[in-house]
């Protein structure tokens, strides 16, 4: 592919990003353009029309919002619900416990799924897979002539109770269905994923069937107008991994999409630990009205099956670990009850947007607060693209700063300390929660507001590294040309250290890597496959598994051996104690295919040598007052390249605010590397 | 150590006839607040009058 | 008040309590734990006040403040050392059941002790007549379970190993407490180490006086949505219908509210002398209970610390069912006690505040405990299991279905899970669909779990409530259905539970228990 292009396009609520990378120049080019939200794929091919040789194009990679708008918005299909006899109720059930305490207000969870649309079919297996009463296939038949006599349901979602030791239950009543209603989409959960606990599987494989017609139909239109282009082929969309997948393959499974566009800035910081040599680093990804952040920890994404698409409904399948706040640039300032300032989550959007757009909007936000702090410069807003009203943010923030008797440019440090506050709770969640110390850690900034916010924020959590990335704007988008077609496979195969079957492990750990790369293959990637195979147990009686990389290809004696050695080793270095002698419980088995694509190779800057030349002046306010602060273009930056704060750092999609103290170099692809 | 009065357990501590709270004897706080009244021991003053206001309100209503 | 400072500082007390919960919970042991959630993380000052909670447990979260303030009487602070750390469960000294563990580790600021981490936790066993601390039948706390005073099982960063073994050889499954004693202290550890650097960062001074601030700042807060409700006395009351023990005999909780401006004023006086059997509440029961009650009536977003609870007193007469006097029972005043309580107190406010407040809720946990000898593995299991019930109706919406009790916030464990673990087949969890309670808005409704013995043996115990009273509803809507526990022998049904504590044995392949559990 070495004379080729790749695009990267993320689809966002007010713009699509573009970045494409031109192997033969070994150039980088970025553009927006306005989402059309009826039909994205307008957008889509409208942004394209900028690239001149679409036929050179080698591969066009799209994040897509979708499977995660449908799920949000709640316009899926009418979907049945099959499961077995006894156990309808459970999807409405579900955990039994509450959205948060104290809340008389609060109304249940729904589920995608209506009761009434809800079946039950005969046949039982017990919790060892054997076969207590055998699939009773005229009650399949019977729920199958009562869909057909309903005559609305657009897909069914079946989910039998431990067909993730067993699935051939569910894949008859599957076949079952293709006789009885053909071309009726049909999930069922040992595809979807063949984990344990019923509610948690049975949620995600109603979400999948809830999404098949939308977003195949969808995909199948995409398909098909590109084909016209002739380019339908190099569309890879992005899963919810972070890897990529045909439209065809998307279109089997749209669950996996389930979270597309935010894994972009995650997986672009992965490929900065490649260039860069950093090991650790946590995600930084501030909008205008949310904030997300993941770690990529010894060069590798965190993913999770633990993610609720709202309070209540999982949404298991493996995907980026990302955590999101409703905290961004547009969050609004407001005194509560008490007298307190507080920050959001309301949040003025990008219509009317910030006082400062000047569209109206009358409210205080983040954004405001940063332009009465000359953090931001009203002139220079977007590259000088869209020009602020200074005057309308001075109004708003000081609005707000008489009710608290504070000065405005003192309220408006205080909006930016609550909201920098806000982002650090997300960043704790990423980093502490899961046992990691921020001091091993190098924060990267992206989205237009991260940058000017990264070094204060480096400040509260005591992250001693920060780094921002070329096109900070349109990271996500840069990511998408990075990344490789991926394919995560778990499943729950339950045994203790005491009676550990190698052989049933072998079986099940050798069936998930055939799939894995079955997967791959059938969607087209052929190169070079790599495989990674992990396990996750946990002390027998605990709750909550740690993660065990399991480098073998079979389980025998002696990596038994070393994986329990290894798992006490863990439990020690996570939680600062372990039980030796203790039985360890394996629960689920995991396995990554990544079919690795060839690496864009990123341009060097030329080197250059102590301070760049300014390109001005202006005052900023820290909390210790005003300063009057040089100004640099980051477009003539030269790597080893460095400056010492305070100073501000200006760009076409975002600006970085050195705190006085604070050191900038300027790696040799033009990183901007900050140390506290 | 100290023992009850009945002599099965140690606790130290009274509870306030009318709100029921403990009174522990080697609390200088609680003792200093610490109220008797009709042979009961009330945690204070605020807890005698509600008992006392409690029943004439209560014999006023039976009445 | 520097509400910036203020702000600041209580997210990052009450992300800190959130991360001490995160490593219990994914270090425990019992399932009560690490599923259900069934414990609290907070922190406290040196007077015990409760400064930052997560939310976690609730019947927990207004039991903190008593607890801590009750230990801090019995052990001279002089004599609390550095690295210390003190755990305490005895019911009669501020607690609120044998199972539940309250761990504290003072945080020492350069030499000077500043205040406490505190982690509360419901540990599964903890000795007495029957496995699981649940016993249906027991007539005092001796057959309860082992009671801790305040002691130290740690001292100086050290391991108190005599502590240690007494507790261990008084238990049932000392492996399975280890584990979730060690989640504990890790838990307060994590909470000292990050308090401190927190009161090194801001200063020890200026973190004392922003706390204070902070608890002015949630009771100027309590007070003023206090203040909105209309001022009066107003009562109400509920009967629980048996204690296990005396079938025949039933139990009045009876609320006085006294609403006078910016306070709420809870007298239990009227209420039942205490049962023999373990459905007595001990104070901190009825404290927490009417602090949550409060808190479901008023503005969620109010900090929650001491500051809130400041307008709220309780008056619980000793000796009665809402405050038990030793030696008698009490576990499951916690679990069956409190949520009845906090059922009444809204009843009575119903006529000032109807649209805070709904009917009568299923108000039980379905305390379900079991154990025996596996007959495969031939390992000894044993399990505390919980089910959830149906909401009230409320004046805006029906009740929600299924849901765990108002001062639990548990999860119920997964079939799949369940066959998995114990020698039971789960052979159908259904919706009680007619038993809301009808009405404009209509009352949430329990279910039915169906299961079948798979064990040669299994020794159960349960404990739950309205088998015979059925729920109220509120504004002409009417009762709920009732709950039943049924035991099936050979297809007949042999014993229809109707003390509502009990315990039985179940042999292989021959019985059912069933245990429908309506709610209006």
């Amino acid at each position: 592919m070495s004379d080729s292009k790749i695009v990267g396009v993320d689809v966002g609520g007010t713009f699509t990003d573009f970045v494409s990378y031109d192997a033969a120049a070994g150039t980088i080019e970025n553009w927006k353009n306005l989402t059309t939200p009826a039909d994205p794929i307008e957008g889509i091919l409208k942004g394209l029309d900028q690239v001149n040789d679409l036929q050179r194009v080698d591969k066009i990679r799209l994040g897509t919002t979708i499977a995660t708008n449908a799920l949000l918005t709640r316009r899926g299909a009418k979907v049945a619900y099959v499961t077995t006899a006894g156990f309808r109720d459970v999807p409405f059930i579900q955990r039994g416990d509450r959205r948060s305490h104290y809340d008389i207000t609060w109304i249940k969870t729904k589920p995608f799924v209506k009761r009434a649309d809800t079946h039950e079919v005969n046949g039982r297996l017990s919790a060892k897979g054997e076969v207590v009463e055998p699939l009773d296939e005229t009650s399949v038949r019977n729920v199958a002539a009562m869909i057909k006599a309903d005559g609305t349901i657009e897909a069914i979602a079946v989910c039998t109770l431990f067909s993730y030791i067993d699935p051939s239950h569910e894949q008859r009543v599957r076949d079952i269905f293709a006789e009885e209603l053909p071309g009726m989409p049909v999930s069922i959960s040992y595809d979807v994923l063949p984990k344990w606990k019923e509610y948690d599987r049975a949620s995600t494989t109603i979400a999948d069937a809830y999404l098949k017609p939308i977003v195949s139909d969808n995909f199948r239109r995409t398909h098909k107008r590109l084909q016209a282009l002739g380019i339908a082929d190099k569309i890879g969309v992005i899963k919810s991994n972070g890897g990529e997948a045909t439209l065809e393959g998307a279109a089997e499974a749209p669950i996996q999409m389930a979270l597309s566009g935010p894994t972009g800035a995650v997986v672009g910081t992965r490929v900065l630990s490649e260039l860069t040599g950093i090991k650790n680093l946590v995600t930084f990804d501030m909008g205008g009205t949310s904030t997300d952040c993941s770690t990529v920890v010894d060069g590798k994404e965190h993913v999770t099956t633990n993610f609720e698409i709202e309070w209540g409904l999982p949404i298991q399948i493996p995907m980026i670990d990302i955590h999101t706040i409703g905290a961004g640039g547009g969050s609004i300032a407001w005194i509560d009850k008490g007298g307190m300032l507080r920050m959001g989550p309301q949040s003025a959007g990008a219509d009317p947007g910030p006082a400062c757009y000047g569209r109206g909007g009358e409210n205080a936000t983040v954004t405001d607060a940063n332009v009465v702090l000359g953090r931001i410069n009203a002139d220079n807003f977007l590259g000088g693209k869209m020009k602020l009203d200074a005057v309308a943010a001075h109004r708003a923030v000081k609005a707000v700063a008489d009710q608290l008797g504070l000065e405005v440019d003192a309220g408006a440090y205080a909006m930016v300390q609550i909201a920098n506050n806000n982002m650090l709770g997300a960043l704790r969640a990423v980093l502490l929660q899961r046992g990691l110390d921020p001091r091993d850690f190098t924060l990267v900034a992206s989205g237009g507001a991260g940058p000017v916010h990264l070094c204060d924020l480096m400040d509260i959590s005591g992250i001693p590294k920060g780094l921002v990335p070329n096109y900070p704007g349109q990271f996500s988008a840069f990511g998408f040309i990075m990344t490789d077609a991926r394919v995560d496979r778990h499943r729950t195969v339950q045994q203790t250290s005491k009676f550990f079957d190698t052989a049933r492990a072998t079986a099940a750990m050798t069936e998930l890597v055939d799939g894995a790369i079955g997967e791959l293959v059938a969607q087209g990637y052929k190169q070079k496959v790599e495989i990674y195979r992990s396990i996750e147990a946990r002390y027998l009686g605990q709750n909550h598994e740690l993660e065990i990389s399991f480098p073998a290809n079979a389980f025998d004696d002696a990596t038994v051996a070393d994986l329990w050695k290894r798992f006490h080793e863990e439990h020690h270095n996570r939680f600062g104690f372990s039980i030796p002698g203790e039985t360890i419980e394996t629960v689920n088995l995991k396995v990554v295919a990544v079919a690795v694509s060839d690496r864009p190779k990123m341009r060097e800057l030329d080197k250059g040598k102590g301070a760049p030349s300014a390109s001005g002046s202006r005052k900023v306010r820290y909390e210790d007052g005003w300063h009057d602060v040089k100004t640099y273009d980051r477009g003539t930056f030269k790597q080893g390249h460095t400056i010492t704060g305070p100073a501000v750092i200006e760009e076409s999609a975002s600006v970085t605010i050195l705190r006085p103290k604070q050191t900038l170099s300027v790696d040799r692809y033009g990183n901007l590397i900050i140390s506290a | 150590m100290k023992f009850s009065q009945s002599g099965l357990y140690i606790e130290s501590y009274v509870k306030c006839a009318n709100c029921g709270v403990l009174i522990y004897e080697s609390s200088a706080e609680d003792a200093s607040r610490k109220k008797v009244h009709d042979g009961q021991t009330y945690c204070s003053q605020e807890c005698v009058d509600w008992k006392i206001e409690r029943d004439a309100r209560r014999s006023k209503a039976t009445a | 008040m520097d509400f910036v400072t203020m702000n600041i500082l209580e997210s990052s007390m009450v992300s800190l309590c959130k991360e001490m919960g995160i490593v219990l919970m994914k270090t425990s042991y019992s399932t009560i734990f690490n599923e259900a959630l069934d414990f609290t993380c907070g922190l406290a000052d040196m007077n015990g006040d409760m400064i930052a909670v997560a939310d976690f447990c609730p019947a927990q979260i207004g039991g903190m403040p008593l607890l801590v303030k009750s230990c801090l009487k019995e052990i001279p602070i002089d004599e609390i050392e550095e690295g210390d750390v003190i755990l305490h469960n005895d019911p009669y000294r501020g607690g609120l059941h044998t199972p539940e563990h309250t761990f504290f580790k003072p945080i020492f600021v350069d030499g000077e002790i500043m205040g406490f981490a505190v982690a509360i936790g419901h540990i599964a066993e903890v000795g007495g007549m029957a496995p699981g601390g649940f016993c249906g039948e027991a007539t005092e706390i001796f057959q309860e379970g082992i009671r801790i005073p305040p002691v130290k099982i740690k001292k100086r960063g050290e391991d108190n190993i005599e502590v240690w073994k007494l507790l261990l050889a008084n238990v049932r499954t000392p492996r399975t407490n280890y584990g979730d004693l060690r989640a504990l202290i890790a838990a307060v550890d994590l909470g000292e180490k990050q308090m401190t650097q927190i009161y090194k960062k801001y200063g020890k001074q200026k973190v004392k006086d922003t706390v204070n601030d902070l608890l002015l700042y949630s009771e100027r807060r309590m007070r003023a949505e206090l203040e909105a409700i209309p001022d009066g006395v107003y009562t109400f009351s509920d009967k629980v219908e048996s204690d296990g023990i005396d079938a025949d005999r039933v139990y009045t909780i009876a609320v006085e509210v006294h609403k006078r401006g910016g306070e709420f004023i809870v007298d239990y006086h009227g209420s039942s002398p205490q049962a023999q059997g373990p459905i007595n509440a001990t104070l901190g029961v009825a404290t927490s209970a009417a602090y949550n009650a409060v808190l479901h009536m008023t503005d969620p977003t109010i900090p929650r610390n001491s500051g809130c609870f400041r307008p709220i007193r309780v008056m619980a007469p000793p000796g009665t069912i809402v405050n038990v006097d030793f030696p008698a029972p009490e576990v499951g005043g916690n679990t069956e006690t409190h949520p009845r309580i906090v059922g009444t107190i809204l009843g009575a406010m119903a006529k000032a505040v109807p649209d805070r407040v709904m009917a009568a809720e299923g108000a039980t946990h379905c305390n379900f405990v079991f154990g025996g000898v596996d007959a495969e593995t031939k390992e000894f299991f044993a399990c505390y299991d919980l089910e959830a019930v149906g909401w009230g109706g409320r004046a805006f919406a029906d009740g929600n279905d299924g849901v765990d009790s108002i001062n639990g916030n548990c999860r119920i464990t997964p079939v799949e899970v369940y066959e998995t673990r114990f020698p039971w087949r789960i052979e159908s969890l259904a919706f009680n669909v007619d038993a809301g309670g009808a009405g404009q808005y209509r009352g949430g409704v329990g279910y039915t779990k169906q299961m079948l013995c798979l064990n040669d043996e299994i020794i159960c115990s349960q404990m739950t409530d309205r088998h015979l009273l059925a729920p109220w509803g509120l504004n002409g809507g009417t009762e709920g259905g009732l709950g039943a526990t049924l035991v099936q022998k050979n297809g007949v049904v042999a014993m229809a539970s109707r003390p509502s504590a009990i315990a039985w044995r179940l042999p292989r392949m021959s019985a059912r228990a069933t245990s429908p559990r309506r709610r209006p």
